[in-house]
């Protein structure tokens, strides 16, 4: 056959493969060590006799996180929200509040304990968002860990084995067997051992067994990592059966469950406890007499030496003279409100599309699933619903809330839907994981964020080629946002980052633009 | 994190209970029907962003009609009809007396024509508004006793979406629907989208009055 490749061409085979990201990163990792990202160290100058004012526009987290760290350094902040509440995206539901969504305006119904919450935006916080868990200590706000994956949570696909549910466990234990013996037979063949000294094809080796939990001649032949079919404590474990190859392989949801510990969701995830706004009751414990609720931005004139802002509430137009303005609103709200910004900044706020998310819970009367060894986690169905998020809080008490449904983007499935049929769904799609399901949920609320009030959408996205990464064009758009009008009104938000839907990324943008206006005003000062 | 209900919440404490409401409802978040700006832009001046069109100075019948039809299902309902699904559940929800208060409300904010956003050919786009003279009037200032509204100063970019979406039957196809019918009809006559920016682009350069 062919003839032996050379190290250096394996490395090239594997960027073929895994395209020349791959390659790099099998580069890096032999030279370099992970460098420690710090905290950003905002180091703001403080006002001392001096004055400034301030407008925030939007109460999200980014402008919060800017009306408390200004606030501190002698600012007067103002911050005009239109809704009846701050916090935006970071929205945690509990009994009596509204869910305003445009068409479809609904209470939740859910008991009154504080376990009894759901978090409809914002839900994880990665151990690795250091700016965020900064203020979150800062801000005294208590978090505990998120249960993400569990592997005692179910995978159901109609098309796997008839649409029964399979616990994560045996599915990933099964196809890491399968796919550990595939390697291992692969490496066991010349031409790809060959790059490999003895020793290295060796560990190889033993990585992969231990990968698939492979028997002595490399082989899959079942494990006790899928669980006891019984047995186990007081007795010997039996094995369970295996599942076929193949039947693993009528589903494609292998592909979510093998990377449920990668990227965003690979550190260790926290919640506070008590629902995602904690951290927005933080900042308002700071600022909170500095909200104006239900003040509908309605206009922004930048001018050399301010920002003049127009504002309606309660029935009254009002207008607020500021020196700088930090703006929150999501752009295509913002593209509505008139303003005097330059041609180029428009267009990256029109170019800008945003992107459909959409998440459904009920209130359990029992805590079932904790009787099927279940605490916490994600179940995965192949249907719309996607997903069942069993919740972390609350272990052992008598009631929970459970996410019925998360659909993350690229559709407008439920959305489209009324209330009841939306329920429906959901519950048509539970109960092909939980045969009782039906009957063991009730008092259901549904958010889709494409039509939520003030919001109209979750995620923005700045690439229209999402496989292909950011266009030339698309990353001068995306730098025009970010720096200020006249050096006075700043953008702000996880719009403004090249990771949105993340509360980090918020929280930077806020960061960077105090950053840049502080040099300003030192300026100014000096 | 709750603003106007703790408000209310304290102003509460200070009452003596009345029997007449539950605290549970007292306690709610109120709302209105006002939800218009969030999408249509302040003063319904229109706004691209969520392809929401001005209403600003929109004849007080026609936007009647519309609501109504959006509420009836007559519009907005055709799965590929993207932004009439997006306004339909808006109005579906709408009383008489809202619709009332509604229009007051919208006939209150200051008329001002939408910028252009449309290029095309308009010596050709003046050539196919001679067929849509007849009904929208030659200054595009619409016909009431025709049905037909104002189409200048409209948004350009709504005005091409429902010329795709009366060609494409997405509008105008329900029974009951006898304007849009009538506009769908004609829409037919408009071979392609270059045909739909050319008269869009010309209807841009009308006074409307
Ligand atoms: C379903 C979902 C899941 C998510 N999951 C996570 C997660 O697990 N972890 C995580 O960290 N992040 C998550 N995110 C993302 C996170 O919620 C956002 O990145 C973050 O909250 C964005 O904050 P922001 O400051 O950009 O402002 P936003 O939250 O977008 O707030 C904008 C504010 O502007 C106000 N506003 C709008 N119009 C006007 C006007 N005209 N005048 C005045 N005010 C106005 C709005 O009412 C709102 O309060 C999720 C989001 C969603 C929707
Ligand atoms: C969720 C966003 C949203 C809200 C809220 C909303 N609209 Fe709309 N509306 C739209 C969109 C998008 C369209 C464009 C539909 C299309 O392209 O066919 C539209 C179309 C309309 C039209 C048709 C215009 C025409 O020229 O035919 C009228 C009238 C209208 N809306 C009135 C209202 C009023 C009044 C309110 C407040 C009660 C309102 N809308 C609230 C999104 C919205
Ligand atoms: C026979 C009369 C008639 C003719 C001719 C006609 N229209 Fe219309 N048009 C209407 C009516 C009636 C409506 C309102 C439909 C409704 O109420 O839903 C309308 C609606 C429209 C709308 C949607 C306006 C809005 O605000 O949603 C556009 C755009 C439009 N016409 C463009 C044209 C163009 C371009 C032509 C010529 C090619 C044309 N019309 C010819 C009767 C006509």
């Amino acid at each position: 056959m062919s003839k032996p490749v050379t190290r250096r061409e394996f490395l090239n085979l594997l960027g073929a493969a895994g395209g020349t990201a791959a390659a790099l990163r099998a580069g890096t990792a032999l030279g370099l060590l992970p460098g420690a990202v710090k905290a950003a160290n905002l180091d703001l100058l403080n006002l001392g006799s001096n004055q400034r004012r301030v407008a925030v526009l939007g109460g999200g987290i980014s402008g919060l996180t800017v009306a408390y760290e200004l606030q501190k350094m002698g600012y007067e902040c103002t911050i005009l929200e239109s809704s009846h509440r701050c916090g935006g995206r970071v929205f945690t539901v509990r009994n009596g509040d509204l869910i305003d969504e445009i068409g479809n305006r609904q209470y939740c119904e859910f008991d009154n304990d504080p376990h009894m919450y759901f978090n409809a935006g914002a839900a994880r916080i990665p151990s690795t968002h250091r700016n965020l868990l900064h203020y979150c200590k800062e801000l005294g706000v208590e978090l505990e860990v998120f249960i993400n994956e569990n592997k005692t949570c179910y995978v159901q696909d109609d098309a796997m084995l008839g649409g029964k549910p399979v616990r994560n466990i045996e599915y990933t234990t099964h196809l890491k067997g399968f796919m550990g013996e595939l390697l291992a037979k692969a490496l066991t063949e010349q031409e790809l051992d060959q790059p490999f000294s003895e020793s290295e094809a060796e560990t190889l080796l033993s990585i992969i067994d231990s990968f698939g939990d492979l028997n002595e001649s490399h082989l899959y032949t079942g494990s006790f990592r899928a669980g006891y079919a019984e047995g186990g404590f007081l007795k010997h474990g039996t094995q369970k059966d295996i599942i076929a190859f193949r039947d693993l392989l009528k589903t494609r949801l292998g592909r979510g469950l093998i990377n449920a510990n990668e990227g965003d969701t690979g550190p260790i995830l926290m919640q506070p406890v008590g629902g995602m706004d904690k951290i927005i009751d933080g900042y308002l414990n700071h600022v909170g007499s500095n909200v104006r609720y239900r003040a509908m931005v309605a206009g922004v004139q930048v001018n050399d030496d301010g920002v003049q802002i127009a504002y309606d509430q309660d029935g009254v137009r009002h207008s607020l003279d500021v020196d700088y303005c930090f703006n929150c609103i999501p752009s295509h709200l913002m593209t509505g409100i008139p303003n005097n910004f330059p041609e180029q900044y428009i267009r990256a706020l029109k170019y800008i599309r945003r992107g459909e998310a959409y998440k459904a819970a009920f209130q359990a009367k029992r805590r079932f699933w904790e009787d099927e060894d279940i605490y916490g986690g994600i179940t995965w169905m192949n249907n719309p619903s996607r997903q069942i998020w069993y919740p972390t809080a609350g272990i052992h008490k008598e009631k929970g809330v459970i996410l019925g449904a998360y659909d993350y983007g690229g559709g407008m499935y439920h959305t489209l839907m009324t209330q009841e049929e939306r329920i429906e769904a959901h519950l048509a799609d539970g109960e092909k994981v939980h045969p009782e399901y039906r009957n063991l949920v009730e008092k259901p609320i549904t958010v889709a964020w494409h039509r939520m009030n003030h919001m109209l959408g979750c995620s923005a996205r700045w690439s229209r080629n999402f496989g292909a990464g950011w266009t030339h064009e698309e990353e001068e758009l995306y730098h025009t946002l970010q720096a200020p009008v006249n050096g006075r009104h700043y953008m702000i938000g996880d719009q403004v980052s090249m990771h949105s839907a993340w509360q980090e990324s918020a929280v930077m943008s806020a960061q960077w633009a105090m950053a840049d206006m502080d040099q300003r005003v030192r300026a100014e000062l000096a | 994190m709750n603003g106007s209900r703790n408000l209310l919440v304290s102003v509460l404490m200070l009452m003596p209970l009345s029997g007449l409401i539950s605290a549970a409802e007292t306690e709610r978040e109120p709302y209105d029907d006002r939800y218009c700006t969030t999408c249509h832009g302040i003063d319904g001046i229109g706004n691209e962003g969520v392809q929401a069109p001005r209403l600003a100075g929109m004849e007080d019948w026609y936007l009647r009609r519309q609501l109504e039809n959006f509420r009836a299902g007559l519009r907005g309902r055709h799965p590929q009809d993207i932004e009439g699904l997006a306004m339909q559940p808006m109005a579906a929800k709408l009383t008489d007396a809202s619709i009332d208060e509604l229009v007051e409300w919208v006939g209150s904010w200051e008329y001002k024509p939408a910028e252009h956003t449309i290029s095309g050919d308009v010596n050709a786009g003046r050539r196919l508004y001679a067929s849509c003279a007849a009904c929208h009037g030659a200054d595009g200032e619409g016909n009431e006793a025709l049905g037909a509204p104002q189409l200048a100063g409209q948004n350009d970019w709504y005005l091409l979406t429902q010329l795709k979406n009366f060609k494409a039957r997405f509008r105008g196809n329900e029974q009951g629907d006898t304007y849009g019918q009538q506009m769908m009809t004609m829409a037919q006559s408009l071979p392609n989208e270059q045909a739909m920016r050319n008269v869009v682009a010309y209807i841009n350069t009308l006074s409307g009055n």
